[in-house]
């Protein structure tokens, strides 16, 4: 009876008034919600001509991370599912790219594939496939058990990772990681096809261009029916159960799309390095995306890339301390160091945001936001 | 042919018909309705009526809150020449009843369950063929053979639009300036609800009048304005700004989900157009207060600054007639950018350019501050019976304390004898539905309608209302005194919703006070005073010495013979259910005498048992 007309944006300097469904639920449904996502864009597209390739290239790190906590990020933020086995995710998204990328006539397990796409995908279904198999665990329990089975998949994986010499080089020797080169662009040499661009501003754009992908996905997947019912389980799974949300389903999925984020992140974390060894898919691994999440903001993208940029650029701050606290030390040997320091700051951020500010990063934004949103009210 | 509401409503759909005429709120979201839309569904409606046997000249009943339904059926009504008749959805079963029986109305619109079961409920209406409703639920039982939903009722007028092409464009184009549009049913302080007609006539009148001869904004109202509908439509002043603006300026309405949600409402649609009666006036400001006050420490200090300058600025422009002076400009862009602008935004008055305030009494403190916070006020005076156009403040030219100038084409004059204010002009009423004696009192031979306001000139071009004629107390002591503008003062006060002051026949005045339960509350919780209910709040006796406070100073800016010398908190909330308040809202004070005899009787006692 009543015709309805979409449109895209509310009418001009209405921001509340919406006219349609699809526009209430847009990503960007606001004009200056629009204009803020395109500047933080652009400014991160730039930042490879502002800033040194040092410090680059532990933004890039950082830009790696924030995909591999994205994905922890869907299974326990969104849906409440806590998960430490994370790093195994991750090393199984590694070997993978690595061996689908290795030299077939090498020391280790290598198909040839030069193809990046193709790797990278390959290592984000290969480790979703794992998560699938693992997710049934999840059905079965929740809380602080499905935390401690979680771990001793990171337990498992180490082992495999340290026995499996033909893929994975052995523990201290470790092999080679997937070399990232696209139509003919190799992303880790300081030479490109139009030459100028160093490696670390190649590689930081190439992250960076990934990253959006992953956040806008993951964004899509929170708002669509999916997340809602991801959301409903994490609230109450005996509620979300009986409104009619399949919980066995739901769940696999959760660990599924968890498990493909971090084999991404795992196939490019050691681009940059270009060498791995089996040690670096531990226990320390997992808890820094548990922190990555904590510290950013549990069950939102935006705070989670925060948090991993923060984790990243933690050790370049404690090496910056140093200059404003004269009794920290920057050699090793000597105790307080930069490094106990980098270690303590991590159960400290934790501790500090859990009990201070329990929504993370994105919890202080929030408040900020809230508070000039209100203004010159409170509420 | 005639050019009316409907000629202009088929004129809008056919040049702009993906214009929007209107929005509802559903879920959430707010559906626009294009002209093309309305105009098509007016005339099924039309058609559907016709098919019902609606003849020009019979009544459609209308009983729901605002909503497009209300629209679409007052327009077909008024399209094939017959009347529409608005019921308060707040009228209780007994009235429904009477004003169905005394419109002697054949179709009537009721919104829902509860609605319908007022007319069911309502006795024998032998003329009533059919009962439409809107909403379903929980009407799936019944088995009246009156009912009929409002999908079936556009299925019948598709149908016979399809047998009778035409035949509802005929009878518009057949309309005459004599046939009544709508019968309007003023809330009745005293005895039961009169119908005004109001004619084809009246209503073009005012449209010219306040749309096109003297624009009562600058630049004159127009499609792009938005309105937002929230007072009940069978009123005249909603009905004048919903149904005949929008027909008549293009302007969009958007119909509020219900009164509780209004500032919510308001700061989504961020109407450009704004009508609120006192009451809205006095919640909006007592809202802005407490927020304001409950907000942190750095922000009401900010707060607490521009609040001053804001009284500043409202002295001057008040002073200045509403313009702004070079000085009053600078300051107000600067607090613009840091302040108003954001407080305007949350209350929802960022875009108004024209605010008013009319169908009672307003405190001119209240204004004041509004003007202050740059939102251009002006108080406007009509009546039911002179289709709501006599005078208004005119942007620039505004008076405080007044009522405004005449618009062009309107005759106003005082009565030298009893001070009454009489208007004549195209817009005055046809008279009472079926009451020419009623109409014979109102309405004198050479075109004068006596309103029954007692006013006086103000500098000879400006209107002041004194009060009601019949509600002037005159004490034991002689005195004349005019009860609202006490009552006004006293409920500028945000803690005070309702004051009644009393003293017909008396030897002083005495005040029966209601408190605002949101405030008072919020002032009580901050004082750490538990409280249950509201009459246990009303009995506190922080609370009563805060009233007290209040009414010291209203009295120290009145003489004594118009000091309340004493006072009585009313112990519930005033309510229309319970015929303490008419359907607009306004004190029946014979109600009230009679229900608080006691507590009116014990404040003459208690003094005289004191003075003994």
């Amino acid at each position: 009876m009543t015709a309805t007309r979409t449109r895209r944006l509310a009418p001009l300097g209405r921001p509340e008034l919406y006219t349609s469904y699809r526009q209430d639920m847009a990503l960007l449904n606001t004009r200056s919600k629009m204009l803020g996502a395109l500047g933080v864009l652009v400014v991160a597209a730039l930042m490879p001509l502002m800033v040194s390739d040092n410090l680059l290239l532990i933004l890039a790190s950082g830009l790696v991370l924030a995909i591999g906590a994205i994905g922890l990020n869907l299974v326990t933020g969104y849906a409440g599912q806590v998960s430490l086995g994370h790093a195994f995710f991750v090393g199984v998204g590694a070997y993978t790219a690595a061996a689908m990328a290795g030299d077939p006539d090498g020391r280790y397990l290598g198909l040839g594939i030069d193809f990046m796409p193709l790797w990278l995908l390959g290592a984000g279904l290969v480790a979703a496939l794992c998560g699938a198999v693992v997710a049934p665990l999840a059905t079965r329990l929740r809380g602080l058990y499905l935390a401690i089975v979680t771990l001793g998949l990171v337990f498992i994986g180490q082992y495999f990772f340290f026995e499996w010499d033909e893929l994975t080089g052995g523990s201290q020797v470790g092999r080679d990681a997937a070399k990232p080169v696209l139509l003919g662009i190799e992303f880790t040499a300081d030479y490109g096809f139009k030459g100028g661009w160093t490696e670390e501003q190649k590689l930081y754009w190439l992250f960076l261009a990934v990253l959006v992908i992953a956040a806008l996905v993951a964004r899509n997947i929170a708002r669509s029916r999916v997340g809602r019912a991801f959301s409903a389980i994490r609230d109450r799974d005996v509620a979300a159960g009986v409104m009619g949300v399949n919980l066995t389903r739901y769940k696999i999925i959760a660990f599924t799309i968890s498990s493909f984020y971090a084999g991404i992140a795992g196939a490019l974390m050691f681009s940059a390095s270009g060498h791995f060894t089996p040690e670096s898919f531990n226990l320390l691994l997992s808890v820094q995306f548990i922190a990555i999440v904590l510290i950013g903001g549990v069950a939102t993208i935006s705070g989670t890339i925060m948090g991993a940029m923060l984790i990243a650029l933690l050790p370049r701050i404690a090496s910056e301390l140093p200059a404003f606290v004269p009794f920290l030390s920057t050699s090793a040997s000597e105790h307080p160091n930069i490094f106990d320091f980098e270690q303590i700051m991590y159960g400290v951020l934790i501790v500090a945001f859990l009990l201070f500010e329990p929504r993370g990063l994105f919890g202080i934004w929030h408040r900020v936001r809230t508070y000039w949103k209100s203004y010159p009210f409170s509420y | 042919m005639t050019r009316s509401l409907v000629t202009r409503i088929r004129d809008r759909a056919a040049t702009t018909p993906h214009g929007v005429a209107m929005r509802e709120k559903r879920l959430g979201v707010w559906h626009e309705i294009t002209w093309a839309t309305y105009w098509d569904t007016v005339v099924d409606v039309g058609h559907a009526l016709l098919s019902l046997g609606v003849q020009p000249g019979d009544r459609v009943a209308v009983q729901s809150e605002n909503r497009p339904e209300w629209l679409f059926m007052d327009i077909a009504a008024v399209a094939i020449r017959a009347t529409t008749v608005g019921l308060y959805p707040t009228n209780p079963t007994a009235e429904t009843s009477y004003l169905l029986s005394h419109s002697g109305a054949c179709v009537h619109l009721a919104e829902d369950q509860e609605q319908v079961d007022k007319v069911l409920e309502a006795g024998d209406l032998p003329e009533l063929r059919t009962i439409v409703h809107v909403e379903t639920r929980g009407l799936r039982t019944y088995d009246d053979p009156r009912l009929m939903s409002w999908e079936a009722l556009l299925e019948r007028g598709r149908e016979h639009r399809a047998a009778h092409p035409g035949a509802v464009e005929a009878l518009v184009d057949a309309a005459e300036p004599d046939d009544v549009i709508t019968l309007v049913y003023t809330s009745g302080t005293t005895g039961p609800p009169k119908g005004a007609m109001l004619t084809v006539r009246n209503a073009e009148f005012v449209l010219e009048t306040v749309l096109e001869r003297s624009p009562f904004a600058r630049p004159a109202p127009g499609p792009r304005d938005m309105t937002l509908s929230y007072l009940p439509l069978c009123h005249v002043a909603e009905r004048v700004l919903t149904t005949w603006y929008n027909a008549g300026a293009g302007t969009q309405v958007n119909f509020a989900e219900s009164i509780e949600t209004v500032p919510q409402n308001l700061r989504e649609v961020q109407p450009t157009l704004f009508f609120a009666v006192p009451r809205i006036w006095e919640k909006l400001l007592a809202t802005a207060r407490i927020k304001l006050d409950s907000a942190t420490w750095a922000k009401r200090r900010w707060a607490a600054f521009w609040l001053r300058r804001a009284d500043g600025l409202g002295e001057k422009l008040a002073a200045n007639g509403g313009r702004h002076t070079a000085a009053t400009r600078l300051v107000y862009a600067v607090g613009w950018l840091l302040f108003y602008r954001a407080l305007r935004d949350r209350l929802g008055l960022r875009r108004v350019r024209h605010a008013s305030s009319g169908a009672a009494p307003i405190a001119p403190e209240v204004l004041q501050f509004f003007m202050g916070i740059g939102v251009p006020m002006h108080e406007l005076y009509g009546m039911t019976e002179n289709a709501a156009v006599a005078t208004a403040n005119r942007p620039g030219r505004v008076r405080l304390g007044t009522v405004g100038e005449a618009h062009d084409g309107i005759e106003v004059r005082i009565d030298e004898e009893t001070g009454e204010i009489l208007t004549r002009h195209p817009a005055v009423f046809a008279g009472y539905w079926q009451d020419p004696e009623a109409t014979a009192r109102t309405l004198s031979e050479d075109g004068w309608l006596h309103t029954g306001d007692v006013g006086e000139w103000v500098d000879g071009t400006h209107l002041r209302i004194t009060d009601r004629m019949k509600d002037i107390i005159i004490t034991a002591g002689g005195k004349n005194v005019a009860p609202s503008e006490i009552e006004n003062a006293l409920k500028a006060s945000p803690y005070i919703k309702e004051a009644v002051v009393i003293g017909d026949g008396r030897k002083y005045l005495t005040a029966l006070i209601g408190i605002e339960l949101d405030t008072v509350g919020a002032w009580a919780q901050q004082r750490r005073i538990a409280f249950t209910t509201y009459r246990d709040l009303s009995e506190k006796e922080e609370v009563r010495d805060l009233v007290q406070q209040v009414v010291d100073d209203v009295n120290s800016r009145h003489n004594p013979v118009e000091q309340i010398k004493s006072f009585r908190m009313l112990p519930k909330e005033l309510d229309h259910e319970d015929g303490e308040l008419t359907a607009t809202q306004k004190v029946k004070r014979s109600a009230i005498d009679a229900m608080f005899h006691d507590l009116v009787e014990s404040m003459y006692r208690g003094q005289e048992a004191g003075a003994r």
